[in-house]
């Protein structure tokens, strides 16, 4: 389950900042109760780059993720993407960029259930106006022959591939994970991060991954460690481990 | 096809039972809008070419006899187009093989074939030809009830004379599309006919040589519309020549009964449809909006990559619109075959030379678009939810709801005592607002069709009850050619057979009070009748007051006139003088504008002594009683016409209570479609949304028939609930039926029967519990280890 294409860069740029995020604060209001979510988060994420944003369950992981993807708007603060401040974006302005822009990968796949593997990547390369093919895509992550097969009839590393597919045939600069091996076991979730790594190094895509799991942190070039919705710490890895020495 | 419409597809085909209850709904709705619009408009079509095609008059004046040459005067009114003289007269009807004498109208047409007013269309055979004078075209469906062909030889007794006439031919004729005879309401071709003969034969045998009894005519349009002014001047012309009645193309009752049953059918063409393309849209919104409950999770991934909520609005619309197509051509094609059934039922009551069942595209478009249009708007709510949902807050599963008490715990000795099943099912009811008030209104409707079909079939059976068992109760009506004294009535008690033999006396008029007037008759009755006791509405018999006249309220209400009025009648006959009589008495009656005096007072009234119109008879049913009964009255040439109470009630029977109870099932089923459909439906719903509940239950050791009652006893709550909202519900339908039917000559009785209500709460549970199967069949094929295992 590698990518196998030669003519990919093999040694991805590792300059250029894609998106700087500036004092982003979000708040939630639960009845009388205003529960900050994230506080002040300030960071550039840069080109070509495996991040990997780390924090327990209520760290603000997946606040930063939605606000990233353009899912959900900050409080207040900055959300620079090019030259577009996501933060002030239209809704309209804002499903442009997921559409053109950015590719998700969810901890339950998220795929249509009734609409097959093929299917489920056409979703997205229905809507692109530069896609990869659905085969080549499907390719990609190694699941070329069971392209006909609903959600159902696949494990879930499988169904993680899918949703891979999906998120890389748009062919997106930004692929946000949220908890990608989360379902999987162990085995299988070292497959999927191969994959991710993968399409970091090889495809040259900024790659973020959101999870609880310390090891995971292992592979990526850079680590940011979030508790209560700040960021506590930002962890360079001169030199990220291969997924198939990580264990946890 | 794009990858969200075969998303739909699949979504499609995987709710199908659930789809198919609503899409029944909606192609009840089309088919109805289709099948009445399409019946509307053949009948409305075949009149108007009938009436074009035969010269339908636009008027009719009734005298005793005027000179052609007279007539001229008539014809030079402003506003009168043209006119043609006729002769029509009664006559008896004496055919070998059947025993009874048999009623019929002679009228006369040219000898020589020319376009007439009023003309007629030749089925069988042909016209008059010059080898004879006693020829005679006979009535097409009489002539098929008795197997009358061109070439045999019947019967006729005219002006009191028994004549042996020839047919030439059969026809029938604009004028006659409706059947009926005088007074009666129901077509009963096989004791009533038409009969024309050749002009200078009937001027020969009524001795009305170079006179008319009738004159017929059309207007130029603009009088058309409001043509009294002008009959009335026409009277006045005719007045020296006895003008016996008048009437206008809208009162004439063939063009009446056609009119108000095309008036009727238009009516519900409206107001059947909306009642189940509301419930359809009602139903199909909370389809959709669990639909959209439940891809949350699809919905935030669809968003999250990229669709905008156009793309995802257009995407549940579709639903709808699958819904509103589907339902839309099984609308067309129901509605197609139901269109031709019903046009070849009116063939029964409407005689028309080209009556077919004709596609109208417009109608056909109509009902599409309504189709879609109510699935559109069933499925806007469901779909603006999609956009509305945040894609971060649609990824995260749903909060749960408010899952507070309802205020029935609040009623402690009550609430303590449900089980808990009882409390499972009222808190759901009570928190699903939407889905419960959706079940409801459903379920109303649903009752409220039926209760209207119950009480259509009562009424029916009540007025035939009420009018031949309670208010005339003679077997035999003997109809008088002209008014006779006593003897007539004494004669009549001599006849074989007679048991009992009572006096009646008809006289027919204008009732005048003030600016008001009113075309009818006084029916005078003898004191201790028997045979015709008027009753009001309650059924209770009121006593005809020995001064003055009872009238019906619908006169009353026509006339402006009060008890202690003196209204103005003046007779169509005899002297025709004005005559000042008090109201005495109003009464409340279903049929025709009854009015009736004592008559001993109103031959007074006549100036006569003792004036007898006709006699009703009481008869001994042996059959060889009857037979030589039938036999003296065919001799009688006194006797106009003869109605037998036995075959009148035969005709109703067989003629409309038949084919009222063939509509009444149709109702039926229909209602039981939106019964069965919304309750389907909602159980489903609620099924997919509780799988985990109903799972957790099996694991816990209920068996799925305990866990199908929990959801059985939550579908026949929000029904029975519906069900006797329904009731007050169909009652003001029918009410409003009954409103639309309120004419001159027909008020509806509103009867209300403890049988209707059951039968109604019967057949809602039935309903009921037919869809439980559907739902239990689910409940059977649940696979609980999956339903425990679903994610959240």
């Amino acid at each position: 389950m590698t990518i196998p294409s030669a003519d990919l860069t093999t040694d991805p740029p590792q300059h250029g900042v894609l998106m700087r995020l500036r004092h982003v604060n979000r708040t939630f209001q639960m009845g009388e109760v205003a529960v900050v979510a994230l506080a002040d988060f300030t960071l550039d994420v840069y080109r070509g780059e495996l991040l990997v944003l780390l924090g327990p369950s209520g760290s603000g992981k997946t606040t930063i993720l939605n606000i990233m993807g353009g899912l959900d708007h900050p409080t207040s603060g900055e959300v620079w993407y090019g030259d577009e401040d996501l933060a002030k974006a239209t809704p309209k302005q804002l499903t442009r960029y997921r559409r053109e822009s950015v590719g998700f990968v969810f901890q339950f796949y998220n795929l249509v259930p009734t609409l097959t593997a093929r299917e489920n990547v056409m979703v997205a390369t229905e809507l692109s106006r530069e896609p990869i093919s659905v085969e080549e895509s499907l390719g990609l992550v190694g699941l070329g022959e069971r392209l006909d097969h609903f959600p159902a009839q696949l494990s879930g590393g499988e169904q993680q591939r899918v949703a891979i597919a999906r998120a890389l045939a748009k062919n997106p600069e930004l692929l946000l994970c949220d908890e990608p091996t989360g379902a999987l076991d162990f085995e299988t979730g070292k497959r999927a991060l191969r994959l991710l790594v993968d399409v970091t190094r090889k495809l040259g895509k900024t790659v973020l991954v959101i999870t609880h799991n310390t090891a995971i942190a292992e592979v990526a070039d850079r680590v940011v460690h979030l508790r209560s919705g700040n960021m506590v710490s930002l962890e360079v890895n001169a030199t990220p481990k291969p997924p198939e020495e990580i264990l946890w | 096809m794009s990858v969200l419409d075969r998303k739909l597809l699949r979504e499609v085909r995987g709710s199908r039972w659930l789809l198919l209850a609503i899409i029944s709904i909606v192609g009840v709705g089309v088919m109805m809008f289709v099948y009445m619009r399409s019946a509307y408009f053949n009948l409305s079509r075949a009149r108007d070419q009938y009436y074009v095609q035969g010269r339908m008059a636009d008027f009719w004046i009734d005298v005793k006899k005027v000179p052609v040459s007279d007539l001229k005067a008539v014809a030079e009114l402003p506003g009168v187009s043209e006119i043609r003289s006729r002769i029509q007269f009664m006559a008896t009807v004496d055919l070998e093989d059947v025993a009874e004498p048999l009623n019929g109208l002679v009228l006369s047409l040219p000898d020589r074939q020319q376009p007439v007013i009023n003309d007629i269309v030749l089925r069988q055979g042909g016209y008059f030809s010059d080898r004879r004078a006693e020829e005679v075209i006979v009535n097409d469906t009489f002539a098929r009830k008795h197997h009358i062909h061109p070439g045999d030889w019947i019967n006729l007794v005219l002006n009191n004379r028994r004549q042996e006439l020839y047919v030439v031919g059969t026809a029938i004729s604009c004028e006659y599309v409706y059947l009926v005879s005088a007074g009666v309401f129901v077509p009963d071709p096989e004791h009533f006919g038409v009969f024309y003969l050749k002009h200078s034969y009937a001027e020969e045998v009524f001795d009305m040589s170079g006179a008319a009894s009738q004159i017929v005519g059309i207007l130029a349009p603009e009088v058309r519309e409001h043509p009294q002014a002008l009959l009335d001047q026409a009277e006045r012309v005719l007045e020296p020549y006895g003008v016996l009645n008048k009437f206008a193309r809208r009162d004439q009752p063939s063009n009446r009964f056609l009119s108000d049953e095309i008036h009727g059918i238009g009516t519900f063409a409206t107001i059947l449809p909306i009642m189940f393309l509301a419930v359809a849209a009602l139903v199909l919104n909370v389809f959709i909006s669990r639909l959209v409950e439940q891809q949350r999770t699809v919905i935030g991934t669809l968003k999250a990559i990229g669709y905008g909520d156009r793309a995802l609005l257009t995407h549940y619309l579709k639903y709808g619109l699958a819904v509103g197509l589907c339902g839309g051509l099984a609308g067309w094609l129901g509605g197609y075959l139901m269109a031709n059934w019903v046009t070849s039922m009116y063939k029964n009551f409407f005689e028309f030379p080209d009556l077919n069942n004709i596609v109208y595209p417009g109608t056909y478009i109509a009902a599409l678009g309504i189709s879609l249009l109510c699935a559109l708007i069933g499925s806007l709510r469901g779909a603006r939810l999609a956009i509305r949902l945040q894609p971060a807050e649609a990824m995260r599963a749903r909060p749960p709801g408010v899952a507070g008490a309802v205020f029935l715990e609040r009623i402690g000795w009550f609430w303590r005592r449900l089980s808990f099943g009882w409390r499972m099912v009222l808190r759901l009811v009570i928190r699903n607002r939407l889905r419960t008030a959706v079940g409801i209104f459903a379920a109303a409707m649903g009752a409220g069709l039926l209760v209207c079909a119950f009480m259509l079939s009562s009424a029916m059976q009540f007025l035939m009850h009420f009018q031949y068992d309670l208010v005339n109760r003679a077997d035999v009506d003997l109809s008088l050619r002209d008014d006779h004294s006593g003897l007539a009535l004494a004669e009549a008690r001599q006849l074989p057979a007679v048991d009992a033999a009572e006096p009646l006396l008809a006289v027919g008029g204008t009732f005048w009070h003030g600016p008001y007037q009113r075309k009818g008759a006084i029916t005078g009755l003898s004191q201790n009748a028997k045979l015709t006791i008027p009753r009001d509405t309650a059924g209770d018999p009121l006593s005809v007051p020995p001064l003055g006249l009872m009238i019906s309220h619908k006169l009353a209400d026509l006339l402006h006139a009060q008890v202690g009025d003196t209204i103005t009648f003046r007779p169509s006959r005899g002297l025709q003088q004005w005559l000042e009589v008090p109201v005495t008495k109003i009464a409340d009656e279903y049929i025709g504008l009854s009015t009736y005096a004592d008559i001993d007072y109103l031959s007074h009234l006549l100036g006569e002594e003792f004036a007898v119109s006709g006699v009703q008879l009481k008869t001994n049913p042996k059959p060889t009683e009857q037979a030589a009964l039938n036999a003296e009255l065919k001799r009688l040439p006194a006797v106009q016409a003869v109605n037998r109470r036995e075959d009148v009630i035969h005709n109703l029977k067989a003629n409309y209570i038949d084919v009222q109870k063939i509509f009444i099932t149709i109702l039926v089923l229909f209602a039981g479609v939106i019964f069965f459909g919304s309750i389907l439906n909602a159980a489903l719903i609620g099924l997919a949304e509780r799988r985990r509940e109903a799972a957790t239950l099996l694991v816990l050791g209920y068996s799925r028939w305990q866990v199908g009652g929990l959801f059985l006893r939550e579908s026949m709550l929000v029904t029975l609930c519906g069900t006797l909202c329904g009731l007050p519900l169909g009652y003001l339908l029918t009410w409003s039926i009954s409103l639309a039917y309120d004419t001159e000559m027909f008020r509806f009785p509103l009867v209300l029967s403890a049988g209707t209500l059951a039968n109604t709460v019967g057949l809602a549970v039935l309903f009921g519990l037919l869809a439980h199967l559907g739902v239990q069949r689910s409940i059977h094929k649940l696979d609980w280890l999956d339903a425990l295992n679903v994610k959240e």
